[in-house]
Formats: C-alpha cells, structure tokens, sequence
C-alpha cells in the first residue's frame, strides 16, 4: 500500500469537519473503550497477565532469529511451506506465482494488516483472481474501495445506509433503512457462495509458535475458520515480530489480546492450524504455506529506541483511548497502522520525512501506554522521534522542523539561559504582543502565533513578572 | 527471492549480533518445560477434571451462557436425546449431520434425529480421502441443517467447546450448517484455557500434536456495521450446548 502520511493535516481536518463520522466513531469507540476497562476488572490478575505479555515480547523479540528459524522448521516438520519475503513485493509475487501455478479462481481473504501492506487483494485482482474479503468490515470496505478505518474495526465510519448501498444495487435514497441485522443477513448469503467455491484463502497470524509451528488466529465471525476448512491452498502470511515461544505461551498471550480489544474473555472462534489437512481428514486444506515478512521492521529491530514497538500485538487498545485518534480517525494516518501505535510504525516503515506529522499529532497524555497490553511505551517513542524530525535525525531530509520553529526555539533556549536575558525577553515580549492582547488573552496573533491563535486563545503575557511580584511579597512579609 | 539464511542473517545483525544466540534456559515463559513436567501437567488437568466435574459443569453452563450458547442440562441420555429431538423439530430440521464421537451414539442421536422425520448423516472416519471426496463432504455440510458434535474439550473459564478435526470429525460440521449442537460430559471439562494448552503442549512433547484445534465460544457474531453487535455472519445462527451430567 502506498503510504499518503504526507496528508495528515488536511485528512484529519476533513474528518474533523463531518459531524456524521465524528458521532458514529465516538460511539464506537468508547463502547471498545469500555468494554476493555471491563475486561480488565473482571480479570483478578490483569496486571500480572500484562507483565507477563511483556516479557514473553521482550524475550521473542531479543531472540528473533533464534525463533524464526524455530518456526520455519517446525512449519515445514508438519508439512508446511515457509516463504521469507523481504518486503512486500516479494511477498505478493511469491502469493501470486502460487496461485498461478495451483490453477487457482477463486480466493478468500481474511482481515490481515500484513496483507494490507501488500496491497495484496487489489493485486491479485488485477491479476485475474477473484478475490474477496471476508471479514464484514472489509467487506465492506473492498466494495466501497477503500482503507481500514481501525485495526479491528474497519468499517467503523460507515453508517448504516452507506452499507446498504453498498450491498444492495436496488437500494435508492430515501427508502428504509434496513437494521444492522438485516444488513448482516444480506452479506452472509453473498459470501456463502464465495466460500463454496474458494479454492484458495489467505489469513493473518495472530499468533505463531516457534516451537510447534501452530498458527492461531482469533476470529468472531468464522471467517478465520471458513479459511482454514474449505480452499484447498491455504496461505498465512504474517510480519516477522508475531512470534511466541511456545504452545503455553498462547493462553497468556490469547488472554490479553482479546481483552483488549473487544473486551471479550474469548472470541468466539481460536483456530489453531498445524500444518495442511491429515490424510484422513474430511476437508481441509492440501497444502499450507506461511510467508513471513519483514517488510522495514528490521529497521525497528535494529534502533534500540524504536525495537519495543515490535512488541504490538495489534489489539487496538491505544487507538480507543487516543483522544487525537478518536477525532481524526484512522485514515488520517495515510498508512496501514493508524493511531498511537501507527504514528512510530509507519514513521520507521515508510520514512519519517513525509510522516513527521504523526508522531506530533499526540498530547503525551499516556493514555496509550496505560491501555497497552504489552506495556509499550508509546509516548516515549513519539517524544524521540519527534526530536528527530527536530534535530536529531542524521538524515538531513528527516529533520523536517521549519527554520523559523529552530530559530524561535534557539532564541527561547538563549533567552532562558540568563537571568537579565530573560527579564528583558520577557517584557520585549509583552510590549511587542500588547496590541494584539485583549482583556488578559491574546485572541489574534500574528504569525508565527497565529498557528495557535486560530484556533485557541492563549494568555497575554502578564505585565509583572513572578519574580517581581514573589520579591515584593517577600518584602512585606517581612 | 529472500533466502531463508540470508534473511535470518540480517536478523542477527540487525539484533546487534554476529551469530545466533540461543535464548538462555531460565527464562519466565514456558518454552523450557521439558516433556515430563509437561505430562504431569496434563494428568493433573485430567484428574481434576474428573474430581471436580460437577463444580466444572456448573462454571461451564454460567460462562457458556454469557457467551451466547443456548445452555441446556439433561439429568440423563434419554433426556439428552430429547433435547436434541426438540431442537430438530423447533429448528424443522430437514437434514443433520454429525460427527463420529462417541456421546452421540451413547444418547442414541440418530434414532432421536430420524423420529422427528430429520435424515441423519455421520462424518466418519474412512480411511484417506481424496479431492473428490472432499468436495462431496463440503457440498453436504454447507447444505445441512443442524450439525451435532461431542466435544474434545469445554473449558469452564470461558464457555468455549474444543474440537480437534480428524477423521470422523470433520472441520465443516460445527460451522457451515446455520445451528450447532454439542454434547458435553462430566470429566470432559477442563478449568481454563492454561489447562488447554498444558494438554496441547503435552500432546506436542509427545509428537501427537492434532492437525488444528478449533475454540468455539458462542454463535459466530459480528459487530461491524455501526457497532451492533448481530450473531450469525458466516458460522451458526444458534449454537446449543447440551450438559449431560451423568457419564
Ligand atoms: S501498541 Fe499496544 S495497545 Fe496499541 S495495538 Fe499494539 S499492543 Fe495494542
């Protein structure tokens, strides 16, 4: 997929602007919101299941060629292929020549962000393959041609009559809207006769384990399942990180993953696969191939600053209690990942000088790093790349900081490094910002302030200093 | 294309290493449990499982109904075998499909099935199949009614039923036909999912891991279109789970 980071400002405006997206996201959200701090009540050991997420990433991930190496032998024990692709090209083509050769019509798709970095459904379509998406919201959202709104809701900006045109080619304006049921039952039946006739699919990988060579994947809908019971090629395609040690380590993981993110103790559907069908099994797939991607994560694994985000188990939960993701929603972030977790992903996997935006579209309010499963520390991860695009970056393109914000900020450090310096910085300013002051505020700066200015009032500089006024204070107490 | 090794180099170096380095053996996960602890783990899951077998039903009928099974309890066989009846009949079933478990045949399914004018078809083991067969197999299961199973498993903690796929028990029968009924006993139920995947891990050491492993927990369910939460997209509409509490 190309990456459109470069946009942030005008899309999330744009969003800002629609009352209608901005009602139907908000209600969603906070359901997941709540339904997550639920969860996580009516679970005794939540703190201690959360520590131990962590450290079971931790350890994963400081061992990643020990486990991948694990993996791919224990996949191919079981009678599975494993393909290493290096980015996403290679993954595509390796997908597509595949399905050439096993003569395949017809493929299923499940949600996958890692097959979204591939652009992976709109390819193989191109290439002459019917290819469907299963999971509902994606559904919808390949018929209306579009990105994933959200990491496990995509179609969350969707309102219920866009849904209905899009499903029904009978449906005129003004006719009733059918409920979110009956819409339900509409898809159901089309993608019935797609899953009869699937002769390949494609997955995700929640998660993978090294030991056994299992996939899991965590479905409500039963997609997952359709998947991985009628094509006979069955392909899991999944970013190098998603790995656990071992079989155990899954009913912690499992655990915390789906109570962050719907707020369930279990989804409705774990499908855990093995390798492709045994010969005395009914159905099932004939063969099993797994490509695991790295696709610029080694980028992430080799800054010591950045590696913890390798951690993300993509539940979601940080973009639920982001108070910026919550108001310009997820295609603002102009990548696959949106959200907290997506604004230092996508930064690192698609380049920081177009998407030095999204690490500063946050208030460090740490909400994230409180909702995370793993523990991940986002807010100091914005905080450092933010400091790249300032000045700290080697790469003279990616220090995207404006010469009047370096200059204003270089003027400020001088300034509050000497006590006369910043008595007379203080009253320079006061008295060149004192015809645009108002009753305290200063409602209509000009620029450089305006940035703030047009949208928010900021407070006039005071005409007495603290340290003037605490001087006096401290005569007459005497 | 991307070569196994050479991918895993860069890896390494990307980790700040020249060569592999081996997780070291003390480490907080589970990976360094050796085969012995992970069969004494599953024997105690077993037994507990038999000791504790009607505080176990009772937790599995509270979760499984909070996640959407339709939970019924049957004093004995005959009363299973009537609730199964009750469901054909509610349902007008046409047509069932069951696997080859052996609970069902213990509450004489296919004689309560075939009275209420249903046919009944089993899934049993055959021997290997072939692409032909397979297809015979999903063209019966996506046009059947109710399919009935036993369960591998329930897990008490979270309402879930286990099936293992194998011959005799095909992955179509709990999933394509729009209601599901499973049959669960006492003993068969574990406490949590850790006890499940001690079981797994087990089997594993063993080199008798299962194919695949399916979890169902409810009716399939989704919550895509505005955030209503519906049941029924692509698995069962109605899911029904039929305790019976004696063995
Ligand atoms: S960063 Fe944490 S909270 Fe956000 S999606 Fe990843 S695991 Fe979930």
């Amino acid at each position: 997929m190309k990456p459109l980071t470069v946009n942030f400002r005008s899309k999330a405006s744009q969003t800002l602007a629609d009352a209608q997206i901005q009602q139907s996201i908000e209600h969603v959200y906070t359901g997941f919101f709540q339904s997550r701090l639920a969860a996580a009540a009516d679970t005794p050991d939540w703190e201690v299941l959360r520590t131990k997420g962590k450290a079971i990433k931790d350890h994963t991930i400081a061992h990643l060629d020990y486990y991948l190496g694990q993996l791919a032998d224990s996949v191919e024990a079981n009678g599975g292929s494993v393909f290493f692709a290096a980015d996403a090209v290679e993954a595509r083509k390796h997908i597509i020549d595949l399905a050439h050769r096993r003569e395949i019509k017809t493929v299923i798709k499940s949600k996958s962000m890692v097959s979204e970095e591939m652009g992976l459904a709109e390819a193989m379509n191109a290439e002459g393959f019917e290819t469907i998406e299963t999971d509902l919201g994606e559904y919808i959202i390949q018929l209306a041609n579009e990105t994933p709104y959200h990491l496990i809701a995509p179609a969350v900006h969707k309102s219920r009559a866009d849904v209905a045109k899009l499903l029904d080619d009978d449906f005129k304006e003004g006719d009733r809207i059918p409920d979110a049921s009956e819409l339900t039952m509409m898809a159901r039946k089309k993608l019935r006769g797609v899953f009869e006739r699937a002769d390949m699919s494609v997955t995700g990988v929640n998660f993978a384990v090294a030991e056994s060579g299992s996939i899991a994947l965590v479905t409500n809908e039963g997609n997952g399942r359709m998947s991985t019971s009628v094509p006979r090629v069955h392909v899991a395609v999944m970013g190098m990180e998603k790995i656990v040690p071992s079989i155990q380590d899954l009913s912690t993981m499992l655990r915390i993953l789906i109570r962050s993110a719907t707020g369930q103790r279990i989804s409705t559907y774990v499908t855990m696969i093995n390798g492709p069908r045994k010969p005395e099994e009914e159905e099932g797939p004939e063969e099993f191939h797994l490509v695991i991607m790295d696709n610029g994560r080694q980028k992430l694994l080799e800054d010591e600053q950045m590696r913890e985000s390798l951690n993300c188990i993509r539940c979601g939960a940080c973009l639920n209690a982001c108070p910026v993701y919550r108001k310009v929603g997820g295609h603002a972030y102009g990548w696959v990942y949106p959200g907290p977790i997506g604004a230092i992903v996508s930064p690192v996997l698609t380049g920081l000088k177009d998407a030095s935006n999204l690490p500063a579209a946050s208030s460090l309010c740490g909400a994230c790093h409180v909702a995370c499963p793993v523990k991940i520390n986002i807010p100091r991860m914005l905080l450092e790349l933010r400091w790249r695009t300032a000045e700290g970056s080697t790469d003279k393109k990616e220090r995207t900081s404006s010469i009047t914000e370096r200059g204003i900020w270089k003027m400020w450090r001088f300034g509050m490094m000497g006590r006369k310096r910043f008595d007379i910085g203080a009253r320079l300013s006061g008295l060149a910002l004192l015809p645009f002051t108002k009753n305290g505020w200063l409602k209509k700066a000009p620029p450089p302030i305006s940035g703030w200015t047009s949208t928010r009032d900021f407070p006039a500089i005071a005409s007495k200093s603290l340290k003037s006024r605490f001087g006096k204070r401290d005569r007459n107490s005497r | 294309m991307a070569d196994r090794a050479e991918f895993l180099a860069r890896v390494t170096l990307s980790l700040g290493r020249s060569e592999v380095l081996a997780p070291p053996t003390d480490h907080s996960t589970t990976v360094f449990e050796d085969a012995d602890t992970a069969k004494s783990r599953a024997d105690s899951a077993t037994n507990d499982a038999a000791e504790r077998s009607s505080d176990l039903l009772n937790r599995l009928a509270e979760s499984a109904d909070a996640a959407g099974w339709k939970v019924h309890r049957a004093r004995n066989p005959e009363a299973a075998a009537g609730l199964v009846a009750e469901i054909c009949e509610q349902k007008s079933a046409g047509s069932v499909l069951r696997s080859s478990h052996d609970v069902l045949e213990e509450i004489g399914t296919d004689d309560a099935v075939t009275n209420t004018g249903a046919t009944i078809a089993v899934t049993e083991h055959v021997g290997e199949t072939n692409r032909g067969l397979v297809e015979e197999s999903k063209q019966r299961a996506f046009s059947t009614d109710i399919g009935i199973t036993g369960v591998d498993y329930a897990v008490a903690e979270t309402g879930t039923v286990v099936l293992h796929p194998r011959g005799g028990l095909s992955r179509l029968v709990s999933l394509a036909p729009p209601t599901h009924i499973a049959v669960v006993r006492p003993g068969e139920v574990l406490d949590s999912l850790d006890e499940l995947f001690a079981m797994e891990r087990n089997s594993f050491m063993s080199g008798e891991l299962a194919g695949s492993m399916n979890l169902i927990s409810g009716p399939s369910k989704t919550a895509d279109i505005e955030g209503t939460t519906v049941t029924g997209i692509h698995g069962p509409l109605e899911v029904h789970l039929i305790i019976l509490e004696t063995g």
